[in-house]
């Protein structure tokens, strides 16, 4: 059995932004060697996220319009205090609850060697407090 | 052209790779946790904030805390990187030759001002080897940004930042101008009254200490302080600092633009003060 952990670095350029990463999955998939399994991908980040839906821009901006609708800046966060840990305020309560609901991981078949996903069906890191330079993980498991 | 006259350079992933003690000060003595950063994201903060050219603080904490916080040859080496950056000196008042140091940082060097953290840095603001750096940094033609008020940093004093403990300073150095960092707080009117008296006490807004930005601001530049203060008697004695990284730049600008000032008072603070204590044209 094959098991294979990539950690891959995404610089993100907005505050808020979805960004295709399917294309990177397949590459994973296709270097490890693996014809037959499963593929995981997971962010590494709280404020960050990754989902599948269809892949064009009008539900890109969907997507992060009414999640900033359901968890709005002006909210009344209890996050908003000073975090010794970090040495500074959590102002970003909006951001991690985006974060909850999208998730943040997906896993899909594979077959001879490739992803098995729905034609529609794209793999997006979602960016929710950027922009910065994030990482997340693609496991590829099988033989 | 928007600057952003109060950064520290603490997190930049390039600078912790070739400097070994670089990441212990960020984590250690500034006390910051959130993950490291390629330089670019640093010039992405700016974009995304309207923001054109960012002050770089350093802090000379050697003799009190072991290693700077970004020495004057570390910002000096972003600086070199991107003309949006425009590098402070930090010198020690109590080290030996902080004068000569703080005149080859300025002319050799190419900073444009001096930063000092009497908390951090370990000295009394009312020292007479302060007054010596003040005395140069007049004749240099420079500002000199102080903290004033809380500092995060662990080992350090809040006390050490009461912005009346440089009264007597602004009073003797006419010609120097004194811009006060974080705006004092908790001491927002004592820092507030130095800058009604004396013309050549300045403010900076990197100021949040509970709360968000938007909430902070509507609160100590609303409530405590009358927006009409601002616009009235402080808009020529303004400039926006965002004290990135402890906030986001962005963030910072959204809650000073919620206040409720013109337009013409948003450019004073942003733009024209700023570049002329900066003597940018």
């Amino acid at each position: 059995m094959i098991i294979k952990l990539e950690k891959i670095k995404i610089q993100s350029r907005k505050s808020e932004e979805a960004i295709d990463i399917t294309p990177k999955v397949d590459e994973v998939i296709r270097q490890s060697g693996v014809k037959q399994g499963l593929v995981n991908v997971m962010t590494c980040h709280t404020s960050s996220g990754l989902l599948v839906t269809e892949g064009i821009p009008c539900l890109e901006e969907d997507i992060l319009t009414h999640f900033s609708r359901l968890f709005p800046e002006d909210e009344n966060y209890h996050h908003r205090r000073y975090l010794d840990y970090d040495g500074r305020l959590g102002f970003n309560a909006e951001t991690h609850l985006k974060s909850i609901l999208g998730g943040i991981s997906c896993s899909f078949p594979i077959e001879d060697g490739k992803m098995v996903r729905g034609s529609r069906q794209t793999i997006y890191f979602m960016e929710y407090d950027g922009p910065l330079q994030r990482t997340y993980m693609v496991q590829v498991l099988g033989e | 052209m928007r600057i952003d006259f109060h950064t520290h350079p603490v997190l930049i992933q390039e600078m912790v790779d070739k400097y070994p003690n670089y990441a212990r000060m960020a984590r250690d003595i500034f006390q910051i946790g959130n993950n490291f950063q390629p330089l670019e994201t640093f010039h992405l903060q700016m974009d995304v904030a309207g923001i054109d050219r960012a002050v770089l603080l350093p802090i000379d904490c050697e003799r009190a805390r072991g290693d700077a916080v970004s020495s004057n040859e570390q910002v000096a080496e972003l600086c070199s990187t991107s003309d949006r950056f425009i590098g402070f000196a930090s010198v020690d008042p109590l080290k030996t030759g902080a004068v000569k140091e703080l005149e080859h940082a300025i002319k050799k060097m190419g900073m444009k001002g001096l930063k000092l953290d009497a908390a951090l840095q370990d000295f009394e603001l009312r020292d007479s080897k302060v007054y010596e750096l003040y005395e140069a940094a007049e004749g240099l033609n420079i500002p000199v940004l102080l903290h004033t008020g809380m500092s995060w940093a662990p080992a350090t004093l809040i006390e050490r930042g009461h912005p009346m403990l440089l009264e007597e300073a602004i009073a003797r150095f006419k010609k120097l101008n004194f811009v006060l960092a974080h705006w004092g707080w908790p001491w927002v009117w004592e820092a507030t009254a130095l800058a009604l008296k004396y013309p050549n006490v300045y403010l900076d807004t990197s100021c949040l200490y509970y709360d968000g930005p938007k909430e902070f601001y509507q609160f100590v530049f609303s409530k405590q302080i009358p927006t009409t203060v601002l616009e009235r008697s402080l808009r020529n004695r303004m400039v926006f600092g965002s004290n990135y990284p402890r906030v986001e730049i962005k963030n910072m600008v959204h809650a000073l633009c919620t206040l409720e000032l013109t337009e013409a008072c948003l450019k004073k603070v942003f733009e024209e003060n700023p570049g002329r204590l900066l003597g940018l044209k």
